[in-house]
């Protein structure tokens, strides 16, 4: 008997300045749907409806506006940016549909409409300032492109170091694209911060790397860096030396150490190369459809009520670990990871939380008084536990 | 003193800074409805333009944080903001532009006439409010005078503190003036000046 096809909105961008993560998002709904498709476990199909907003802020509206209309779907899975997100969220709660949206972003919003898969604040910016404040410096430099994502992402770093008694030494904002780094470098080898936390995203991000990498070299400088978004297929195009020893926050890693994970690389690999790597936003892109898919089965329906009941805490063993929809807020319990990019385009999980952490769009529970009175910070990593952070195994 | 009511729009001169064509058409179109006139000015351009506004209803999401531009807004017309992220950074600086009323977006026909009104309002309060700081100010500057002239009259007199200052101020209300005026004048020739009676 043929299983009945529900249409599936995919809106991602194939062209425009964050075409390369976006073309990994899709290629892994695409791998998930296939999944579903051939599994005896579903009982319906998912037909791909693709749109290609090519990264122009407006094209997102229309995009969905269209796949809503003229495709008659109820669920769209996409958006990279918030900008593209806030212009989709509009359309969908006015027609009452669901936007699966992969991408960690900076908070503050919580639509009904919308199932964030991506980290909250919480989980991903906060345990990687605490990381610093315990075991690197509470003196920081800032750099990152002009955008919401750094200026919110800056804000939280200011707020936290500053209550344990830190300060930031400077921020400085490139615009989005820009990859003039040499004076922003320059000033960091003259000043020598104890570390840098680099918001950049993209291409300015690679040029900022590769030329502090050089400089410090030169300089025999060793400058510890954070990130919050580096993900693997960037430490190849950002280059072999200047890309190891960044220390990232993300709820994923290619190198998670566990069946489920072990798994949905090999299928990866076998589908994408081998010398293809997975990303965060990947690997939530193919959790984005699965979730779906699972609350669709446990609904009975793809209808968007049904379906938003049924995805709440309903636990999906996933290759990120376990992760389910806090129905609070729409956002995903998920486990936040520290790690240390190395050779290979690899990183090296060094830290991850306990459980999966609740979603805190807000930060309603961020304690800042309490972290201006954790203990002084000591230089012993990796070897002292602090009451925030624990050390892999 | 007629002030003009915040419910009377007609006339009025909205400067909109603006940059999503979707929205701009719905403020557009609403403006034209309430006869408002309408100039628009291009977010990124260096500078907001000179010509005078009643008021000016700004795109809080397309001018970059860190930027020397939001500085240029301060102290124009009242500022309707409109509001898409809704991150403390953002709204910090949003706050340091004292917007005298806002809009969330997605925009919609409904709610841009509330907004005007409460930032005419509030625009309209925010100078009286400055005219009554700026006289109790005075007032505070001139104590010093009015306890030289109490002092004065106390001694030319011979009463009471409380008595000289009725005595003043029943003299300045005679004299129709205030009671700083009368000390200054008190002070200035030694003693209570002896002017025909106006009433």
């Amino acid at each position: 008997m043929k299983k009945p096809s529900i249409p599936l909105g995919l809106v991602f961008s194939q062209s425009g300045p964050y075409a390369m993560m976006a073309g990994e998002m899709r290629k892994s709904a695409l791998m998930a749907i296939d999944e579903i498709n051939q599994s005896d476990q579903f009982d319906f199909v998912f037909a791909p409806r693709l749109r290609d907003p090519a990264g122009v802020v407006a094209a997102y509206h229309s995009a969905c506006d269209e796949l809503i209309r003229g495709e008659h779907v109820d669920h769209i899975v996409g958006c990279y940016t918030s900008a593209s997100r806030k212009q989709v969220i509009p359309i969908v709660e006015r027609t009452e549909r669901l936007l699966w949206h992969p991408a960690r972003y900076e908070g503050f919003e919580s639509s009904d409409n919308v199932i964030y898969v991506g980290a909250a604040p919480n989980q991903h910016v906060v345990p990687l300032v605490l990381h610093m404040l315990d075991h690197i410096s509470g003196e920081v430099f800032c750099i990152g492109s002009n955008y919401v994502w750094t200026w919110e992402t800056n804000r939280v770093v200011r707020e936290i170091v500053t209550s344990a008694g830190g300060r930031v030494l400077a921020e400085r904002l490139l615009e989005l694209g820009e990859t003039a780094v040499d004076h922003i470098v320059k000033e960091i080898i003259e000043r020598k911060p104890p570390v840098v936390f680099n918001t950049l995203v993209g291409e300015s991000s690679y040029s900022f790397m590769r030329a502090l990498h050089q400089a410090a070299t030169r300089a025999n400088l060793t400058i510890p860096m954070l990130s919050c978004s580096l993900c693997e297929p960037e430490l190849k195009l950002i280059g072999s030396s200047a890309s190891v020893g960044c220390i990232t926050s993300s709820a994923y890693f290619e190198s998670i150490d566990g069946a489920e994970n072990r798994a949905f690389v090999a299928r990866w690999k076998t589908r994408h190369g081998a010398d293809s790597n997975l990303s965060v936003d990947a690997l939530s892109t193919y959790v984005c459809v699965m979730l779906l898919a699972r609350a669709i089965r446990r609904a009975g329906s793809a209808d968007v009520g049904a379906v938003r009941r049924a995805a709440a805490n309903h636990r999906y063993d996933s290759p990120q670990g376990p992760i389910w929809v806090d129905p609070d807020n729409n956002h995903c319990f998920l486990t936040p990871r520290l790690a240390r990019s190395v050779p290979g385009c690899q990183f090296d999980i060094f830290w991850e939380a306990d459980a999966p952490e609740r979603p805190d769009p807000y930060l309603s529970n961020l304690d800042l008084a309490a972290i201006g009175t954790r203990p002084e910070k000591s230089n012993d990593t990796m070897t002292r536990q602090s009451t925030h952070l624990r050390v892999v195994k | 003193m007629t002030r003009p009511s915040p419910f009377s729009v007609r006339g009025r001169r909205a400067l909109m800074v603006m940059r999503d064509e979707r929205e701009i058409s719905i403020v557009r179109r609403q403006l034209n409805r309430l006869g408002m006139t309408i100039s628009e000015h291009d977010p990124n351009e260096a500078s907001p333009p000179d010509e005078a506004v009643d008021v000016i209803v700004l795109d809080a999401d397309t001018i970059p944080i860190k930027s020397d531009l939001a500085a240029a807004w301060k102290t124009r017309a009242p500022i309707v903001a409109l509001i898409g992220t809704e991150t403390p950074s953002r709204l910090k600086w949003l706050l340091d532009l004292q917007p005298a009323s806002f809009l969330v977006k997605p925009l919609r026909s409904a709610g841009l006439y509330t907004a005007l009104v409460v930032a005419f309002d509030s625009a309209q309060r925010r100078i009286d409010d400055a005219a009554r700081i700026e006289r109790l100010e005075d007032r505070i500057r001139s104590r010093r005078v009015v306890f030289a002239a109490v002092l004065q009259t106390m001694r030319g007199h011979g009463l009471s503190e409380a008595d000289a200052f009725t005595l003043i101020r029943q003299t300045a209300m005679r004299h129709r003036t205030t009671v700083e005026q009368l000390s200054a004048e008190i002070v200035a020739i030694g003693g209570m000046p002896n002017r025909t009676r106006t009433a």
